[in-house]
């Protein structure tokens, strides 16, 4: 039994945090915000260069085979600098996607390209149901040749507008399957959907009879179920993820802003209101900590209680993570509120991972049924 | 990271979960003689001061081993021992601050339920600010007679023996001028009034001490001292009981979800109602997130580190839990929740309690209240996370200078 980070964790977290303190600064993420792509392609190299984008893809597929615990070290890192970019988008949904799904052909083509930077990805999770569980998907994909003509609508893709592939659930006549489709392809119509985080993407993909080959099916036709379920916990856990890191953020800065700002001729943080908050804060911050590397370990065991651990981080990270950041601009007072103080950044890419990939009322439905049994 | 039990560690639960299964007591416990019988089982059983030196008794255990056994009678609900405070409080001051003569004066007695203990630090007037304690010892030559008022004395009733600070110097500053003691409770000076709490139960007393006397072997560490020693004892109990405080709620929810279940409003059952299914998932994701964090308290412990001011952080974050998940069970059992008596038996309502009895929800519920009052409320330990986590500066205090009185 060891709950803590081996060394070569502590350094995977100490370089990921010093490279982001350089090169994503806050105003990499505020420059972001009026770029029509959203992020940074020669960071994105950087980022390639270093292995990050290959963090879970298996060596002879060009990655570093690393787990769930050192791909949620890393995220953390990245919600902790608000960085804007397709990370998790094309790490988590399309490499942990096609890993969990994916023929070896598909692997072979797609997995060196998101490693090396050279290829994005996503996957389409949302449609009008607002619903997370795969079940409930729509789509259809009718069977035309030896491929299909896939239509149906999908809202909050993440990061479409840059992805060379998206993972698109659609209902075929074998059953749920997963298909790729390329958002540039005639007959997909993305448009844009702007929320609060200028440096979260996400589109509405509107796909009307859109051809695809039998190469186009993840794995085999009628076997998505298991699949996307497998994955919707593993995008949970790594939203819950850069979700702590956003919230760490917010209470690092609310304490060294209690420490030096000065009313009543004292520094705020020695008054109970402020203090106390605090304390509450880096409460609920230690057991996001808990759950989320519970949860990311958990997975990657295979433990019994995997599936039950990502819903219990998700659905509590989703709520921590909004007090804390929620608390941490009332601790700043008037000056958190502005657009020039950085906070709202955070808070706001906190805010934005909340409801996806399950809301913490999704998750707790989840929770029961694994606890006490179906309804 | 590692979260999985090692092979040893499998073993040895297996074995505790065999020895329990021979020698739990069939019936429920209701003297204290009968407890006293079943403390001693334990204590044979080699589960009981595990972690104390075997020169005096123990089992020189690994703190994982004592998690493992609290764990495994949790989940046995098998009835607590009694001496509460002399093996979880004073046998461990003694261990660490004591002299051999008092190790093999009194733990041995403490682990066999010879001698049942008491802890005698709150004051009237020194709750949370406990360095304003106002009892007095006053050095006699060869012994020291103790003048003053102790209270809300968890099993002062029953206590043979009691772990006391007093004030020997009162010129000096509030922190500087307590020390520790062991006094004999069964002396003519000592009086102990029992207290009736909102359980309608009365496990706490009040203790008033005149020219009570302590001998000079009976003072723990040295003169002045006695601060220092209080602030370590608060932490010794903790990690022993991380999981299995857990595993007990885990049990009270098992038993939830059997009477939602059964309990039906409208005709419908109330696990089928999407509010009461809200509730039992909440309770589940928090009560989770308090293991998860037992075993990184595990985690330090194993390593012999100790957690420190975390300590406050998991103290903090389990008292509230509990409270929540008491509110929380209320609700979901709405009016049946508070009865102590009449409810229809085919509900059946009862449940293990915070003191490992066969209860009620009502009884539980009230307890609950109790977990962020003693041993450092909740605003006191927001303070220490505050000044010694977070570094945030102290607040101006009115008592910071100047001698105590
Ligand atoms: C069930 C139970 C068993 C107990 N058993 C024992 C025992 O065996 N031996 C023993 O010695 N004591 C025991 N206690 C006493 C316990 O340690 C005290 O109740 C506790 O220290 C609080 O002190 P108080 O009751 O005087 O409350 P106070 O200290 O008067 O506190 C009242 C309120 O003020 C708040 N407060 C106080 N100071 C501050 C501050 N600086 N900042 C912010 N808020 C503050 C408190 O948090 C609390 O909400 C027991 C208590 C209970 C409830």
């Amino acid at each position: 039994m060891n709950f803590s980070f081996s060394e070569d964790q502590v350094l995977l977290r100490n370089s990921v945090r010093s490279f982001l303190d350089e090169h994503c600064r806050p105003a990499h993420p505020r420059a972001m915000m009026d770029d029509a792509r959203g992020y940074d392609p020669a960071l994105w190299n950087e980022m390639a260069k270093l292995g990050w984008l290959g963090l879970p893809v298996p060596e002879q597929h060009g990655g570093a085979g690393l787990g769930l615990v050192e791909l949620c070290i890393a995220i953390e890192e990245l919600g902790r600098a608000a960085y804007p970019g397709p990370y998790l988008a094309t790490v988590v949904l399309g490499g942990l996607g096609l890993l969990l799904g994916g023929s070896a052909a598909q692997k072979d083509r797609w997995l060196p390209a998101i490693a090396s930077g050279e290829k994005r990805a996503s996957a389409a999770l949302m449609e009008d149901a607002l619903d997370w569980d795969p079940a409930s998907t729509a789509a259809t994909a009718v069977t035309a040749g030896d491929g299909w003509t896939i239509s149906g609508v999908k809202r909050f893709v993440p990061w479409a507008h840059v992805a060379d592939i998206v993972l698109v659930p659609a209902r075929s006549p074998e059953g749920l399957s997963l298909f790729l489709v390329d958002p540039k392809q005639a007959g997909v119509a993305l448009r844009r959907m702007v929320g609060i985080d200028l440096c979260s993407r996400w589109s509405e993909m509107r796909i009307e009879s859109v051809r695809v080959g039998a190469d186009a099916v993840v794995g085999q036709p009628g076997t998505a179920g298991p699949v996307l379920e497998s994955l919707l916990r593993r995008a949970a856990v790594c939203a819950s993820a850069e979700m702590l890191g956003a919230a760490r953020r917010c209470l690092d800065m609310s304490v060294e802003y209690a420490k030096v700002r000065e009313q009543f001729g004292q520094p705020i943080g020695s008054f109970q209101a402020i203090r106390h908050r605090c304390a509450e804060m880096l409460l609920e911050v230690e057991n996001s900590h808990s759950a989320v590397y519970y949860a990311a370990w958990a997975l990657e065991a295979g433990a019994e209680d995997a599936a039950v651990a990502a819903s219990i981080c998700k659905s509590y990270v989703s709520e921590s993570a909004r007090r804390v950041c929620g608390d941490s601009i009332q601790v700043h007072g008037g000056i958190g509120f502005t657009w020039e103080y950085d906070l709202h950044l955070y808070m706001k890419r906190a805010k934005a991972l909340e409801p996806l990939f399950g809301d913490a009322e999704f998750h707790r439905e989840l929770i029961t049924r694994h606890v006490v049994g179906a309804r | 990271m590692d979260l999985n039990y090692t092979p040893e560690d499998v073993a040895f639960r297996k074995s505790v979960r065999a020895w329990l299964e021979q020698n739990l007591p069939r019936n429920p416990i209701r003297t204290l003689e009968e407890r006293r019988v079943w403390h001693r089982r334990l204590y044979e059983g080699g589960y009981l001061g595990m972690g104390w030196p075997k020169a005096y008794g123990g089992g020189d255990a690994r703190p994982m081993e004592q998690a493992i056994v609290a764990d495994e009678l949790a989940r046995a609900s098998a009835p607590a021992p009694t001496n509460g405070l002399g093996l979880g409080i004073v046998g461990p001051t003694i261990v660490v601050h004591g002299t051999d003569a008092q190790k093999t004066r009194y733990l041995r007695k403490i682990l066999a339920a010879e001698e049942l203990w008491c802890q005698l630090y709150s004051e009237p007037n020194a709750g949370s600010d406990l360095a304003a304690l106002r009892t007095r010892a006053e050095d006699k030559g060869d012994h020291f007679i103790v003048n003053g008022q102790k209270t809300w004395t968890s099993a002062g009733s029953i206590a043979d023996w009691g772990l006391l600070l007093a004030r020997t110097d009162p010129a000096v500053a509030k922190h500087k001028g307590i020390t520790c003691f062991l006094i004999n409770m069964r002396q003519p000076g000592i009086e102990v009034r029992p207290l009736k709490q909102i359980t309608g139960s009365s496990e706490f007393s009040e203790v008033f001490m005149t020219s009570a006397r302590v001998e000079k072997t009976d003072q723990i560490g040295r003169l002045g001292e006695g601060w220092a020693i209080a602030q370590t004892t608060l932490g010794y109990e903790r990690g022993g009981r991380a999981l299995a405080r857990i595993t007990s709620y885990a049990s009270q929810y098992g038993r939830l979800v059997e009477v939602a279940r059964r309990l039906k409003r409208h005709g419908r059952p109330l696990i089928d109602d999407p509010v009461i299914r809200q509730k039992l998932g909440r309770i589940w994701a928090e009560l989770e997130v308090e293991r998860y964090g037992a075993l990184r308290t595990l985690t330090l412990l194993e390593r012999g580190e100790h957690p420190g001011a975390g300590g406050s952080l998991t103290k903090l974050s389990y008292s509230e839990f509990e409270k929540r998940f008491m509110e929380m069970a209320m609700e979901i059992l709405g009016p049946y929740g508070q009865l102590t008596e009449g409810a229809p038996e085919e509900l059946r309502l009862e449940i293990d309690t915070a003191v490992g009895e066969q209860g009620t929800w009502a009884y539980a519920f009230l307890w609950s209240r109790a977990g962020t009052i003693y041993a450092g409320s909740s605003e006191i330990q927001k303070n220490v996370i505050g000044e010694r986590i977070l570094g945030l500066p102290k607040e101006t205090r009115a008592d910071r200078v100047g001698g105590a009185r």
